[in-house]
């Protein structure tokens, strides 16, 4: 095994951040005005803190994206090649639609569709 | 996939629909005691389709799976130990204040996939059999989500196995890129087929992949996971890590590292002798510190899986089966205290401090000697499971003259007995206050539990007095690995 191209390479992977941080620290300007600090230097000043606690419901919105959109994946990836899996694949992707399906059921049934405010669950 | 091999995964098909049909239940109607009957129900199906299995078996279900008489008898013992696991965990659940149905979907889709991994001879298989398996146990861990420690568990066992899970596949990776087989068998037939390959490789693959595989088996020095989720978790889901979880890898453990023989490769039974050696020493010398009847179970759990790696390394039929035989024991006895520490815990808290055992004998005498008859087990006394169980891995280390590992095997015995009596004394003590009022204000225990417990005690002593029929199946089963 030749080893000496990854030396090479783990070297020149090192170099060139390194080089890019060092290059503008030497030549690039420097200037301090009242306003360097701040995270804008133009526009509307920032104020309060970062760690504001979002509602769950984002995270969930957010993972059941995750979740279907990798479902659509695979029956996509399915439907390619629909043809040479014949009926084989094709029961099988039923199943798994099915499983979905029945998945989506629990979570609707769960509330975890209701994004509204739960005030307004109750009257309907 | 015909008509035969889907004969073949009928126990995977029925806990498949199992874990939907409890699901889809669960949204049409809530109730806990549904969700217990059909769960219980597809587990007695899967276990009942072992024999329809039994007819066509030994058969390769497409490359990834080998569904022969291993496969069959360790999916039995997985599905068995869920069965008890649903028990033990009905009873446990009643007492909360939780949603309470959604972990039997959960502890289905886990038993599926420990029975996916028993079933693999291919590398795709046996990490999808322990992602299916993994998954559901992050959320199993954390199903009291209410309260601290669950999420703790929860949390430090996602992060843990998740990177143990990214060793592992660039383990598998490596060893691809080697030999260019996912195959068992084709492994074998290179490694120690006699065809000189390059090494470069193969021995980091193997390492990393030892590292998954030492994480999930909690092994020293991959153990620092298992006393915080053991304590953490709900009582029935640390029975059901410590045995199903552990089982499943243990059977593929045996089948990957025989089937491919990389057992024989002097490197990795030194690594595997080292890490039996201080899993036996740290576990049993950390056990001794502990003060919570969980973390003690935990850091039992590891020293006994550093006993069966003795065997392990003893290599061939004979090993396996006490392998095999010990795993079967420690699940009986396993499942019993963890049993004990469920039946006694309560809405709040689970009962793991040293407290809730004292004097217990004088308040409920049966399920002190249950606990009793199962410590006594675990530190493997005459007339009990464990002592035929480990009177075969000495069997075993003895043949293959491991004689280094066996003396570190007896020596921590002894130290381990310690610790359990440590318990034992604590549950006869007899309690400084009136012992006859306290009777009246107990509350009574789940019926569920108790029969779940019954029946483990009969079997444990069935097993110790009379090991025979349990013997001939596993050697049954054993002799359909292909060892090389």
């Amino acid at each position: 095994m030749v080893l000496w191209p990854f030396v090479v390479f783990f070297f020149v992977v090192l170099l060139v951040p390194a080089g890019m941080i060092v290059l503008s620290h030497v030549l690039g300007q420097r200037h301090s005005e009242h306003a360097t600090g701040s995270p804008y230097e133009a526009g509307i000043v920032s104020e309060g803190s970062a760690e504001v606690r979002f509602s769950i419901k984002f995270y969930l919105i957010a993972m059941f994206f995750v979740v279907f959109d990798l479902e659509a994946v695979f029956i996509v990836s399915w439907a390619v090649a629909a043809r040479e899996v014949g009926w084989a694949g094709y029961l099988e992707i039923l199943f798994f639609t099915i499983i979905l399906v029945a998945t989506l059921a629990y979570l609707w049934r769960l509330g975890a569709l209701d994004w509204g405010p739960k005030t307004r669950r109750k009257t309907r | 996939m015909n008509g035969t091999d889907l004969t073949a995964v009928l126990p995977l098909l029925i806990l498949t629909v199992a874990a939907v049909v409890v699901m889809v239940a669960v949204c049409i109607r809530r109730s806990h005691l549904l969700a217990v009957w059909l769960t219980l129900a597809g587990l007695a199906g899967a276990f009942v389709s072992l024999w329809t299995v039994a007819t066509v078996a030994p058969i390769q279900v497409t490359p990834l799976l080998v569904i022969d008489g291993y496969a069959l008898f360790y999916m039995g013992l997985i599905i068995a130990a869920t069965f008890v696991t649903v028990i033990l965990a009905y009873g446990y659940m009643e007492k909360q204040q939780a949603y309470r149905e959604e972990l039997y979907v959960l502890i289905l889709t886990a038993a599926l996939g420990s029975a996916v991994m028993v079933a693999s001879n291919h590398f795709v298989s046996f990490f999808l059999g322990l992602e299916v398996l993994s998954v559901a146990l992050y959320a199993m861990n954390a199903y009291l989500c209410n309260r601290k420690l669950p999420l703790e568990a929860g949390i430090k066992y996602l992060v843990l196995a998740a990177v143990s899970a990214a060793f592992l596949l660039f383990g598998m990776a490596l060893i691809y890129a080697q030999l260019g087989t996912l195959q068992f068998g084709q492994i074998a037939s290179m490694l120690i087929g006699g065809v000189s390959y390059d090494k470069t490789l193969i021995y980091p693959g193997l390492a990393l992949m030892i590292t998954g595989i030492g994480f999930k088996l909690a092994v020293v020095p991959f153990h620092m996971w298992t006393p915080d989720v053991y304590e953490g978790a709900p009582a029935p889901v640390a029975a059901f890590v410590a045995t199903v979880s552990k089982g499943g890898m243990v059977a593929l453990l045996l089948r990957y590292f025989y089937e491919t023989g990389a057992y024989r490769l002097h490197s990795v039974f030194l690594v595997f002798s080292i890490i039996a050696i201080a899993s036996m020493i740290a576990g049993n010398l950390l056990a001794l510190l502990q003060n919570n009847v969980k973390r003690i179970l935990a850091y039992s759990s590891i020293a006994h899986l550093g006993y069966m790696l003795v065997a392990f390394l003893a290599g061939g039929d004979r090993a396996a089966e006490a392998v095999t035989f010990y795993l079967v024991a420690y699940f009986v006895t396993t499942l019993g205290t963890f049993g004990v520490v469920s039946v006694l815990s309560n809405g709040e808290r689970d009962a793991d401090s040293m407290d809730d055992y004292e004097g217990l004998f004088w308040r409920r005498p049966i399920l002190a000697g249950v606990f009793t008859l199962m410590l006594l087990s675990l530190a493997g006394i005459p007339l009990t499971a464990g002592f035929v169980g480990k009177f075969f891995l000495i069997a075993a280390g003895t043949s293959a003259s491991l004689y280094g590992l066996i003396f570190t095997l007896v020596v921590t015995s002894v130290v381990g007995l310690f610790y359990y009596l440590r318990i034992i004394v604590a549950i006869y003590k007899t309690p400084a206050e009136v012992v006859t009022t306290v009777p009246a204000a107990l509350p009574a225990l789940s019926r569920s539990g108790n029969l779940a417990l019954a029946g483990l005690t009969v079997l444990l002593v069935w097993i110790g007095v009379y090991p025979g029929p349990m013997l001939d199946v596993i050697q049954h089963a054993v002799s359909t690995l292909r060892i090389f």
